[in-house]
């Protein structure tokens, strides 16, 4: 059951600030606290306040209260603190979220009046109260109060933060960040908190948050910063790294404005924008002209398949490291470009070039490397003896894709299982060997070997052609062959290839999928009727697909698009 | 093979036929995937001459339809669950029906439906609209030239959504007066009044409104939502008299209008209080929830649909049908209408317990039945001008949007049943 301490002590003048009140057992309290110990944490934050740390005693006697489920504890103690110092805002603070947790909506209320009648001018008690009733998303009360507010104070401008979120609660998004704009410009650090109160805007109402964001030349250099930064944390909680980083670039470039794009690299690269990382990461380096940022770039780079990009930045950091440093964090990457783009025999020319630098280890890791270049420039004879050198296991994604090539099923899956990382390519590769009934498949070697190339309309056409001799995978083959060809823009030939599908293999998985593309590039050509009857016909003939939602979906946008509706309006 | 032999044959492969699937039941409780498509399938079995049935209190108000080509197909298109049934599942049904507070209500004809709406789309949603569009149910668009030139005879259904007919532009001067939007709408409505001889738009208004309540009284039906249920209300029984603001006829309202109303010439108040103050967003004490004005305004609750007597008061129990009896209130600028200013005879549809005021009401005028929902948008609580749509398609179920649409299909039943 609850347990209500009660104080009994009188405690005048005990609120104001003292050089060490109680340290000793708030220290105490508080490792009780992080144990989870919260009843004698409590037992000792009582201790502390009668030591004289009224407000972190309290607030401790809040929490653990809190973490003890007995909110009604703290209401005897922050009552008693109160008779002797009514005006101090921690323990009206604490009052009022006490209230609010027990859901005495009506103390609350009374609180809050109680609070206010001290000083009527004070803004301390709406924004605590507002806070409250924000939380209960209590949006009409919070407006009310707000206006009291403003009336009391004779304008808004104190509390922009909290009209923000009363209008962001609201889904009122452009007056949320207009409220916003105002509070950043008082308050520069506000940027967090107006991105965070801001990221549930939905996709409609972006752009108005974009403008209202928007800074403008009259305004001082530290708002228009912070409001970048805003936007720039909004477009990254939204998804789009991309364009955060083209907000994020329009700072003026200094010292501060590097680590803020170091701490946007940071971010980016966990919110899977490698790429807008590199870029920021590469533009703090010509500010602070530190090598290990274009090193880091520079494997962002490679790890977001742009080998290009990666080997423009690890050459041009090479000169300002020293040669042990250089073969040791720069080659690799250079190496690893290299390979990517098919440029075996470069990358064997530098790792010679750095000789003795090289240690016999990283020579097995390049020679993996290298193995994986002679693939890409299509000599697999050279990549089998590179990746011969390179020793390591019989059975390795290297040794996996060059089977396949060769068509020996068997070795490629024992090869290809191994991968730490499922890239889609191996996935792909894995999902066509578990679909083959057969051990070697010449026809099919060539095809993946072609798109390993980078010989996209070779790739597609063999994959169709291999569609003949591994029966039991041909529509999947088909459907990978439509698959590259409409990456690579070939409409024509991918459209001929789904129709292909639909009607001779009805019956398979990849069936409702070619359906769905189908339809998909006859809307994109314009005939919405076309594209109508095949979205109806995925639905009524596979109802149980897991692609119907989204046919149904494209039929919706279908009837009600704008000419669609003239229709409907007889 | 003997004569009889073929007889015996032949009755086999009769019984066998009729044995087979012939009707198609929609279920409207929770085993429905898409309610609202729902009523679109069966508006489209009518539009196709095809009889249906409304089981209203069974199975949270389904319906029963033949199994014919065309519905399935369009309740396979639509992701609307239906069950194949064939007669002894019928009967069964018709026997619990009888047995219980329920009835089949048959449909005959697809309504002919306007939804009287301006021409350039404001920055707000029409509940109604995005229902029709969604469950693929056609309509007509009429605005005020339509209702003063045309004969509105030719529609069953009208449907009225967020105007103000007392012509003071729901009083969003006090906010957006430099909005383009804004501007935009007050000189159309100026150009239609000086069009049609009217001197302002109040005027304009008022003639409009009383060409719907003629409407409603030679047999037509009505459905309201939102402003419109309450300004409709204040410009029929203000024929007479100037309750609007100067900014929008260029006197001010008559400082004694409030005695001078006419409320017999309403259809569901019998009397109320205008608001006088022109800075007030607020137009009389209608409205329960005064959502524009802060320092009157309500919290949200839930409200309660009435369980009626299926077979004694079938029109009230369509209007209700629903497969959640307590749906979560949403705001309009007539979110509700207070007990006290209804006429007696207006029937109560949806409450909110321990409120002093009601959610959904219906009456009867003349030959018609009119029908008013406050709010404005089941799916969007605090919604606001500039907000973007509900997307419906998200919302399939929704038991708010059903009531709408309880509307939509109520003026399809065969004959007007009259409550005794």
């Amino acid at each position: 059951m609850l347990t209500a301490l009660t104080l009994g002590w009188s405690a005048p003048n005990a609120l104001r600030a003292q050089a060490q009140p109680g340290e000793g057992a708030l220290r105490r309290a508080l490792e009780l606290e992080n144990a989870a110990k919260y009843r004698e944490a409590a037992l000792v934050y009582r201790d502390a306040i009668t030591q004289g740390a009224i407000v972190q005693g309290m607030l401790g006697l809040e929490r653990t209260f809190g973490a003890l489920g007995q909110e009604d504890s703290v209401l005897p103690p922050v009552e008693t603190l109160l008779r002797t110092s009514p005006r101090d805002p921690v323990l009206r603070g604490v009052l009022l979220r006490t209230l609010r947790a027990l859901g005495r909506d009506a103390a609350a209320q009374r609180a809050f009046d109680a609070w206010r009648a001290l000083d009527p001018r004070d803004a301390a008690p709406y924004r605590e109260y507002v806070r409250i009733l924000l939380m209960d998303r209590r949006t009409g009360a919070a407006d009310s109060v707000l206006r009291q507010a403003v009336e009391a104070r004779g304008g808004a401008r104190d509390f922009a933060t909290e009209f923000a979120d009363l209008y962001a609660t609201m889904g009122r998004w452009d007056a949320a960040a207009a409220a916003w704009r105002d509070a950043i410009a008082d308050d520069q650090y506000m940027d967090q908190t107006a991105s965070y109160s801001l990221m549930g805007a939905p996709a409609a109402s972006r752009d108005g948050v974009r403008q209202a964001l928007t800074a403008t030349p009259t305004m001082p250099l530290v708002t228009r910063s912070a409001l970048i930064r805003t936007r720039a944390l909004l477009e990254l909680r939204w998804g789009s790294p991309r364009d955060a980083w083209r907000a994020l670039s329009a700072l003026p470039p200094n010292d501060t404005t590097a680590q803020t794009w170091i701490d946007f690299a940071d971010e980016a690269e966990h919110a899977n924008g490698a790429l807008a990382a590199r870029d920021a990461l590469e533009a703090a380096y010509r500010v602070r002209h530190d090598p290990a940022l274009v090193l880091r770039a520079a494997a962002l780079s490679l790890r977001a398949s742009d080998a290009a990009g990666a080997l423009r930045l690890a050459t041009e950091v090479t000169p300002a490291l020293d040669s042990a440093r250089a073969a040791a964090e720069a080659l690799p990457l250079r190496v690893g470009a290299l390979a990517e783009q098919g440029k075996a025999q470069e990358a064997e020319a530098l790792i010679a070039r750095y000789g003795a630098h090289v240690t016999d280890a990283q020579r097995r890791l390049f020679a993996r490397a290298l193995a994986w270049g002679w693939i890409r420039a299509g000599d697999i004879a050279r990549a089998r003896k590179a990746a011969a050198e390179g020793g390591g296991e019989n059975e390795d994604v290297v040794s996996g894709w060059l089977a396949l090539f060769d068509g020996d099923l068997d070795a490629a899956r024992a090869g290809l299982r191994t991968a730490e990382v499922k890239s889609p390519e191996i996935v792909t590769a894995l999902a066509f060997i578990s679909r083959a009934k057969v051990a070697r498949a010449a026809g099919i070697g060539a095809a993946f070997l072609a798109l390993a190339r980078g010989d996209s309309a070779q790739a597609s056409r063999a994959f169709e052609q291999a569609a003949v001799s591994v029966p039991e995978a041909a529509s999947f083959l088909l459907g990978l062959s439509a698959r590259v060809a409409a990456a690579r823009g070939d409409e024509t030939r991918a459209l001929a290839l789904w129709r292909q599908l639909v009607e001779q293999y009805p019956t398979t998985p990849e069936a409702p999928e070619a359906d769905l593309e189908w339809a998909r590039a006859l809307q994109r050509r314009g005939d919405r009727a076309a594209a109508t009857a095949r979205f109806e016909h995925l639905i009524l003939t596979w109802p149980d697909s897991a692609l119907v939602p989204q046919a149904r979906e494209a039929l919706d946008r279908l009837r009600l698009a704008p000419d669609a509706v003239a229709r409907t309006d007889r | 093979m003997p004569t009889i032999h073929r007889l015996v044959a032949l009755c086999a492969v009769l019984l066998a036929s009729r044995a087979e699937a012939q009707h198609l039941l929609v279920p409207m409780d929770d085993a429905q995937a898409n309610h609202l498509k729902a009523y679109g399938v069966t508006f489209n079995a009518l539009t196709e001459g095809v009889r249906a049935e409304w089981l209203i209190n069974y199975r949270g108000g389904a319906f029963l339809l033949p199994d014919v080509p065309f519905v399935r197909r369009r309740a396979s298109l639509d992701g609307v669950t239906f069950e194949a049934i064939n007669d002894a599942a019928v009967n069964t049904i018709r026997a619990e029906i009888a047995n219980t507070n329920a009835d089949a209500v048959p449909l005959e004809k697809a309504p002919r439906i306007a939804v009287y709406s301006p021409p350039n789309s404001p920055p707000w949603d029409d509940a109604v609209t995005l229902a029709l569009r969604y469950a693929g149910i056609p309509y007509t668009r009429v605005w005020d030239d339509e209702v003063l030139d045309q004969d509105l005879s030719q529609y069953d259904w009208i449907h009225l959504f967020h105007e103000d007919f007392t012509g003071q532009l729901n009083k969003l001067f006090l906010s957006y007066r430099d909005a383009p939007w804004f501007i935009d709408q007050r000189e159309r409505d100026l150009n239609t009044a000086r069009r049609h001889g009217f001197a302002n738009i109040p005027a304009l208004k008022k003639a409009v409104a009383a060409k719907i309540r003629t409407f409603v009284d030679r047999g037509g039906f009505l459905f309201a939502m939102c402003g419109a249920t309450e300004t409709l209300e204040l410009a029929l029984a203000s024929q007479n008299v100037d309750i609007a603001g100067a900014y929008s006829d260029g006197t001010p309202m008559d400082p004694d209008a409030d005695n001078k109303m006419d409320w017999a010439n309403g259809m569901a108040i019998v009397k109320a209080h205008l608001e006088m103050s022109a800075g007030v967003n607020a137009m009389s004490d209608i409205d329960g929830h005064q959502v524009n004005v802060p320092a009157r305004r309500q919290p949200l609750g839930t409200f309660q649909l009435f369980a009626f007597s299926a077979k004694l008061d079938p029109v009230a129990t369509m209007l209700v049908q629903d497969h959640k009896s307590v749906i979560p209130d949403f705001y309009g600028v007539t979110t509700s209408f207070m007990r006290n200013v209804l006429r007696p005879a207006v029937t109560i549809l949806a409450y909110e317990d321990g409120a002093p005021w009601v959610k959904y009401i219906h009456g009867d005028l003349g030959k018609g039945a009119w029908t008013y929902l406050g709010g404005h948008d089941p799916e969007d609580p605090q919604h606001n001008i500039g907000a973007p749509p509900t997307d419906l398609a998200l919302h399939p179920n929704s038991p708010g949007y059903r009531l709408i649409l309880n509307n939509v299909l109520f003026p399809a039943a065969k004959k007007k049943p009259h409550k005794t």
